[in-house]
């Protein structure tokens, strides 16, 4: 099991570090970020000055030796923009985006599950067919357009719901619902698919015969059964869910990294840029080793590999 | 089945009734909502816009004052100046002013706040904005008064000592500060970037007490939102606003910012080197027809690139007329002398330069190719914007259109005229010896001479070189909430004093 | 399966008959809408800015209101559908076909080749494909090649991974390790053998993507990253719209509405193909709907 994960671990920080070079190299071709600096009516010997004291004409292997040599000391540059170091801009954002992620995962599943359980029950009644529609839609839903139209109708017609920005309770209400949108449509799907197999097996036939409650049948012998099936797919949904809060932050203003790097990249603020890639790889290297390791511990096949 | 209903109409009713939260808290703080959150605080980047807004005049203050409509220079700081000689000013400053954290306001804390915005180890944009290439020596007089001896003679000082803010001497040399400590009316209280900025009123400012006690920023790049939360009451005031969403007149306000915005053609291209095609492209601007639509319809049609009230603003230029035939007229000459005018032409755009600015560019687009022209939409982001704005220009580049905008609120055309037209600025396409010639003796002259020379360059400009499609001079709409008393004004662009802000009700 | 039985059970199916009839007709404007409203789509008239829908008196192409230029929503939304489908089917066959024969490769090839392949997938699988493609198409600009290409790499992994499970599975088979111990070429075994084997299954993984990818590209439009003015996609005409929401609903509402229609068609297709070629899941569901 061990060598399973170590060999997983280290290919993923392989990953990472092509990952590095490459963005690295990919964010400096669109030039430097002094003329986005300094004031439009600065001299031509003043932009030439800042290049020069920034290092932005040092060739970009000397730039990337400087980076790397940074980072071995946990130096991760500085904001140009901010004036302060970019791990703690970074830093400040990615609470916000996981915290966006983790709620909404949490509720998607939890409302997956009763969802798809309940569907999977009776396979094709009317409940089931209405909600196998629902969650296809939800799940063919761009995220955007239904982040807009909720603002539109929510805060801008009914004045429910405050427009944007985080403080309240009631401002995490359209973000989490939005963002829910397309996981929920997928995991109630799987959830459903996983449960009718589930319920056909022959215990829970059993169990149905000796005329064990319904939910009791559900939520306990069923939904036990489907449970690695729904751990997996919901593994795969919480990276997929950042590129989601990507989106939702922008139309929400929330300050996130999603936020944060579109800024980084429009502003060519590098160091920023390279922090946020570094933190959010890292943060989803750390997941898919923990998922790793449960499987490990919950699969013979694997762990006996 | 019925379990599932059942479940599903529990969970909907469990939803909590909700109640506006949100809206504000005590009847004397304010929440503005800005376009863009600043990404520094720091006193010497006060004249960027989104700093600007935040902190001048209310966390820092200025030396001098400049009245945005008449370019006059007023005290702020300092109570009174003198020209020693060429080189040299005194300012006397004002008494009993201290900073934030309880330091004194004078001649040594100025000396200290100006070498720091000229220091070369920072990019503060003051510097780098107004004093180009010229180099400040302060010498204390007394306690409260210094002499500045300037490295080349400036005569408009005082004008640009109305960008230069003081700063504790607590300040760090060398390195940028999150800290702005001030003599302001307002202390910054928490700043959490990305989430909110809250200034609160102090008890020891040396002008009058102003009325607002907190004043909490927040941004959004909506417009529509921004526009939605003023109506909510989430938000006091949105600067900057879209027309279409400056809807109601009871909470919009629209004045001119003292932005103007323009095509710049390249006229060293072919065959934009031409002067018959660049007027054709003026006369087949329709100008009028995008006034009241695509822009609101209190925005001028503009001659030149400075606003009306900036000290050399010529008022005797007219803009072009709408006059397709006479462009198409202008069009075949330049073509029957051989001039390539069905080469295509890339427009060069910019997502978000103002509002509704990508609609303006399709719109010119299609007027252009109506009367024959052959013109490409190119939509950049700032980046590539901005590597296209400046020299040096591409060798091999296309003919192209560039949009821009550009705002001088410091009364005087100098700002402007330099960079823009004169063949050594950073920013023209075209040369001229006698528009050169006569920027350059406007620059050394003051008074009516100085007026009368930027004048003469502005009349050969529009009605000789015709180096650019001059569009408007344009309007911002802000919007504010009725409890407030508060009437934005061209100043708003780049600074919000709250001190300006009263209320209806209290 | 016969061509004529996918018929037959098409039409015993009227949601995937729905989505089908759906998918033919966006697939017909695709093809000829831009012609069929011709200048409409981009003449400007701004006396007709922001024009409401629903104004039958009108040319039928303001039926569902006017731009902020005064053009057509039903004729820019037909303009746009041709850009829009024509990047998300490009990506999925550029993805599909490099994926699969990448795939084939990796399967096949016991040596450093096979490892390098995957490794290099597991670099793209490692981080957020949205964010990844903003950085790329920042650097290369958003002209659609760009946007197919980005997208393809995105969705890569999923027919490499695919297709070289598949292949190992295949290759255990009799028939193949009795052409291998012949001494059959490689390259003539992959075309001949594997290839028509694969091919179902990465066709049923491209019809899922489809739906996928047109919602990834209309995200990056949104974003301002994708596709560019005078070029037009429904993603960024919700984009365009965004601006005018309080005050004309309709410029961001209906493209963002044909978004969602077609993608939801083509989920809902998807879903019964996947169901139609597998001949244990469609007796599960004959055999569910019993119970």
């Amino acid at each position: 099991m061990n060598r399973f994960v170590l060999r997983h671990g280290t290919q993923s920080l392989f990953a990472l570090l092509c990952l590095l070079v490459l963005v690295f190299f990919l964010a400096r071709l669109t030039g430097d970020p002094t003329d986005l600096y300094l004031p439009m009516d600065a001299s031509l010997e003043q932009r030439a000055a800042f290049a020069e004291s920034h290092g932005f004409n040092d060739p970009l292997v000397v730039q990337f030796g400087r980076y790397l040599a940074g980072l071995a000391r946990f130096d991760f540059g500085d904001s140009l923009f901010q004036g302060r170091p970019a791990i703690d801009a970074v830093l400040a954002a990615f609470p916000v985006t996981l915290k966006l992620a983790g709620i909404t995962l949490a509720l998607a599943l939890s409302l997956a599950i009763l969802i798809g359980s309940l569907a999977a029950w009776r396979p094709r009644s009317v409940f089931d067919r209405i909600a196998s529609m629902l969650t296809i839609a939800s799940a063919s839903a761009p995220d955007f357009w239904v982040a807009i139209v909720a603002i539109l109708v929510f805060a801008v017609s009914l004045g429910w719901l405050p427009t944007s920005g985080m403080g309240t309770a009631a401002h995490w209400i359209m973000p989490v619902g939005v963002l829910m949108v397309r996981p929920l449509g997928l995991l109630t799907q799987i959830v459903r698919a996983a449960m009718i197999g589930a319920l056909a097996s022959p215990y829970v036939k059993t169990a149905r015969a000796k005329g064990a409650g319904k939910s009791r049948i559900i939520f306990v012998h069923g939904l036990r059964n489907a449970m690695l099936t729904v751990v997996t797919v919901a593994g795969d949904q919480a990276a997929t869910l950042i590129n989601g809060a990507v989106v939702v932050e922008t139309v929400f203003g929330w300050p996130g990294i999603g936020n944060l790097m579109i800024q980084a990249i429009q502003q060519r603020d590098f160091a920023v840029l390279q922090a946020c890639i570094l933190v959010t790889a890292l943060a989803i290297f750390v997941m898919n080793l923990l998922i790793d390791i449960a499987y490990s511990r919950l699969d013979p096949r694997i762990r006996n590999a | 089945m019925s379990l599932g209903w059942r479940l599903l109409l529990a969970a909907a009713a469990a939803l909590p009734a909700v109640s506006p939260a949100w809206a504000q808290g005590a009847s004397t703080d304010v929440v503005i909502v800005l376009e863009t959150q600043p990404d520094q605080l720091d006193p010497c980047q006060a004249s960027k816009s989104q700093v600007g807004k935040v902190i001048k005049q209310n966390v820092v203050e200025t030396v001098t004052e400049i009245d945005p409509t008449t370019g006059q220079v007023n005290p702020r700081l300092a109570t009174e100046w003198s020209q020693v000689d060429d080189h040299t000013w005194r300012f006397k400053l004002r008494e009993g002013v201290s900073f934030h954290d309880g330091t004194p306001f004078n001649a040594e804390a100025l000396k200290h706040s100006i070498e720091r915005t000229m220091d070369e180890s920072i990019d503060c944009e003051i510097r780098v904005k107004y004093f180009g290439g010229l180099t400040l020596e302060v010498t204390p007089v007394g306690d409260y008064e210094v002499e500045i001896k300037t490295s080349t003679p400036t005569p408009i000082l005082p004008t640009l000592m109305g960008t230069v803010v003081a700063m504790s001497t607590a300040t760090p040399k060398g390195e940028i500060t999150r800290d702005p400590i001030g003599t302001g009316p307002y202390r910054l209280e928490e700043w959490t970037p990305g989430q909110q900025i809250v200034l609160t009123r102090t008890d020891d400012y040396w002008g009058d007490q102003p009325a607002v006690t907190k004043a909490t920023y927040i941004w959004r790049s909506e417009s529509t939102v921004r526009a939605a939360m003023v109506a909510s009451g989430e938000a006091d005031i949105a600067p900057n606003i879209a027309v279409q969403d400056a809807t109601d007149p009871e909470m919009d306000f629209s004045f001119l910012n003292s932005e103007t915005s323009r095509l710049r053609i390249d006229a060293e291209i072919p065959p934009l080197d031409d002067r018959r095609v660049r007027l054709a492209l003026n006369y087949a601007t329709d100008r009028e027809g995008m006034r009241g639509t695509i822009f609101s319809d209190k925005v001028i049609p503009s001659t030149q690139h400075v606003v009306p009230g900036i000290n050399g603003h010529n008022p005797d230029l007219v803009p072009y007329p709408y006059d397709p035939e006479k462009a198409m007229e202008l069009l075949a000459e330049a073509k029957a002398d051989g001039v390539p005018v069905d080469r295509e032409i890339i427009l060069i755009g910019r997502h978000n330069l103002y509002p509704n600015s990508q609609e303006s560019l399709q719109a010119l687009e299609a007027m252009y190719e109506a009367v024959g022209f052959n013109i490409t939409l190119k939509m950049t982001e700032a980046a590539e914007w901005y590597d296209l704005l400046f020299k040096p220009y591409a060798e091999d580049r296309a003919p192209n259109l560039f949009q821009e905008q550009h705002d001088n609120n410091n009364g005087d055309a100098v700002f402007t005229i330099f960079v823009k037209y004169h063949s050594d600025g950073g920013q023209s396409t075209f040369s001229d010896a006698e528009v050169d010639d006569l920027i350059d003796r406007g620059g050394q002259a003051t008074g009516e001479e100085r007026t009368k020379l930027y004048q003469q360059a502005f009349k050969r400009i529009h009605e000789e070189i015709v180096p650019d499609v001059s569009l408007f001079h344009m309007v911002g709409f802000t919007r504010v909430n009725p409890r407030l008393d508060f009437t934005p004004s061209i100043a708003t662009n780049s600074e919000l004093q709250l001190a300006e802000i009263g209320f209806n009700n209290s | 399966m016969q061509k004529s039985t996918l018929l037959a059970l098409l039409r015993s199916d009227r949601v995937a008959l729905v989505a089908a009839v759906w998918l033919v007709l966006i697939a017909g404007v695709a093809l000829v809408g831009p012609e069929i409203v011709g200048k409409a789509a981009t003449s400007i008239d701004l006396r007709a800015r922001n024009a409401p829908p629903f104004d039958f008196s009108r040319d039928w192409v303001h039926w569902l209101g006017s731009d902020s230029l005064g053009r057509g929503i039903l004729a820019r939304i037909f303009l746009a559908a041709r850009t829009t489908l024509g990047i998300a089917l490009a990506s999925v066959l550029v993805s599909m076909i490099v994926g699969g024969v990448l795939g084939i490769v990796a399967g096949l090839s016991r040596g450093r080749l096979g490892k390098v392949i995957m490794r290099s997938m597991d670099v793209v699988m490692s981080f957020p494909s949205l964010l990844m493609a903003l950085i790329v198409l920042y650097v290369l600009g958003g002209a659609p090649a760009n946007i197919v290409v980005v997208l393809a790499i995105t969705r890569l992994p999923v027919y490499v991974r695919t297709a070289r499970a598949e292949v190992l599975e295949i290759r255990e088979r009799a028939f193949i390790s009795a052409a291998l111990v012949m001494g059959a070429r490689p390259f003539h075994l992959a075309l001949h053998h594997i290839t028509p084997l694969v091919l179902p299954t990465l066709l049923i993984i491209g019809s899922l993507d489809f739906a996928y990818v047109m919602l990834a590209e209309s995200a990056l439009s949104f974003l301002g990253m994708g596709v560019q003015p005078p070029s037009i996609t429904w993603g960024l005409m919700v984009a365009e719209g965004r601006g005018y929401l309080a005050s004309a609903w309709w410029l961001a509402f209906w493209p963002g509405l044909f978004i969602m229609l077609t993608a939801l068609a083509a989920n809902l297709l998807a879903g019964w193909f996947r169901i139609a070629n597998d001949p244990t899941l469609r007796a599960a569901q004959g055999d569910a709907s019993h119970a």
